[in-house]
């Protein structure tokens, strides 16, 4: 059984245009969480009710087993790193250096030499304004800072948003270093599905201010496959095929493995070939509802 | 670190299978010589882009069938492979692939007779050609 490091029980919060919740969701700590939705199904609140930046109207939040009914002590906030989705407006106009030294004294784990390697590393412009510096420039400030700060918690707002792609590797590298050096808790807010593939343990779904689930990376991607099948609409009706696509002769199924390997010994069908499906494929399929309920919810061997 | 591990992502094989697999064979072939200290979880979870449940999985499942030790804090060891276990390893590995083949044949409505005559002209031609390479040296 692994530590949590955030615990959401029944969670709610009205706003003005919609409500978030209620949100049932365990963090485990050590491992790297990412967070996927369409636009506005309330990922970037949910970060925020993490760091209590907004307070639930209702249900409870735990922090590494803790419960803090007020905000969060200070001991606690100094150990959580954030990359928003939007920076923010104070420190517009200071220089990357500046804004280092300003959040050096904030986090007292805070690393000036790992900060410096980061902005060297990303290619941050020195002695210019952050206001000054192009998008994907800030996102890669924003991303040395709040590594640099050392954090048991980290979370990721749309990181990549506005980065090169040579950037972007850069931060998949320093990213997968800090979580192979310490004890990190990594929630990662996304839109990109190399992102996930390339760091995900977990896949959270949130849409319309809900979690739909949780589930393990690989038992995910693991859970369809697509056949090419002998025959045609019966055998794929009898092996309870989502989707098929008729061909000659044969058709292209997409099943769930376990129970459609059974399934076609039992028929008789003959299996011409068997593949596994993409990310994309299957965040859809999750999307659609199409999910095995057994898998939801259910975190794996740990 | 790394070691040579290669996923194919469009296999039907389970990842944590595929993974498994191919470090067992590694160990129980030699490959990994005994004391070899394994990649990390999170190491070999980043390098193949699988996830890192995935990984403790494996190490456990070797663990388990006394391939692998780890020493808390340290790492994880490749471990002493009994003479014994390395004969029946090479075994089933060759029984598994000479099924696979025997089952192609099968699909093809290949008959038996064909099928044992071809076995045969293949050993003679792989043989030889392994007995070539063998005296280039």
């Amino acid at each position: 059984m692994t530590d949590l490091a955030v615990k959401l029980s029944g969670v709610m919060k009205s706003g003005r245009r919609k409500i978030i919740g209620p949100i049932d969701l365990e963090i485990p700590a050590g491992h790297v969480t990412a967070v996927v939705g369409p636009n506005g199904s309330g990922k970037s609140t949910l970060l925020h009710l993490m760091m209590k930046t907004i307070h639930p109207d209702g249900g409870t939040l735990e922090w590494f087993g803790q419960h803090h009914d007020r905000s969060l002590p200070v001991e606690l906030q100094q150990h959580i790193g954030y990359v928003p989705e939007i920076s923010i407006y104070e420190e517009n106009s200071m220089t990357a250096e500046e804004a280092g030294a300003f959040r050096g004294y904030w986090y007292p784990k805070w690393d000036t030499a790992h900060f410096e390697e980061l902005l060297n590393r990303f290619g941050v412009p020195r002695g210019i304004r952050l206001s000054k510096m192009s998008k994907g420039e800030r996102r890669k400030f924003e991303i040395s800072a709040a590594l640099a700060c050392r954090p048991k918690l980290l979370l990721l707002d749309e990181p990549s948003s506005g980065l090169d792609p040579f950037a972007w590797r850069e931060m998949i590298g320093a990213l997968r270093t800090l979580l192979a050096e310490e004890e990190i808790t990594i929630v990662l807010c996304t839109h990109i599905v190399d992102e996930i593939r390339k760091l995900a343990d977990y896949v959270i779904l949130m849409r319309d201010g809900r979690n739909y689930g949780m589930v393990e990376k690989d038992a995910l991607l693991a859970c369809f496959q697509e056949w090419w099948i002998r025959g045609g609409q019966e055998e794929a009706r009898r092996l309870g095929a989502l989707e098929t696509e008729p061909g000659l002769g044969m058709v292209k199924v997409l099943v769930n493995p376990v129970q459609a390997e059974k399934l076609a010994e039992a028929a008789r069908i003959e299996v011409l070939r068997r593949r596994s499906i993409e990310m994309e494929e299957a965040l859809e399929l999750w999307i659609k509802g199409h999910l095995p309920e057994g898998l939801k919810w259910n975190r794996g061997t740990l | 670190m790394w070691i040579p591990i290669q996923i194919n992502e469009s296999s039907a094989e389970p990842l944590y299978h595929q993974i498994e697999t191919q470090l067992r064979s590694m160990i129980v072939s030699g490959q990994l010589g005994e004391g070899t200290l394994l990649p990390s979880i999170r190491e070999l979870a980043g390098s193949l882009n699988c996830s890192a449940i995935t990984v403790r999985r494996v190490y456990q499942d070797l663990e388990n069938e006394g391939l692998l030790r780890t020493k808390q804090g340290t790492g994880t060891f490749v471990s002493k492979v009994e003479e014994e276990q390395r004969g029946t390893y090479k075994q089933t590995l060759v029984q598994e692939a000479l099924e696979a083949a025997i089952d192609s044949a099968i699909a093809v409505q290949y008959s038996k007779e064909e099928l044992q005559a071809l076995f045969l002209e293949m050993i003679e031609k792989k043989y030889k050609a392994a007995g070539k390479g063998g005296n280039a040296k």
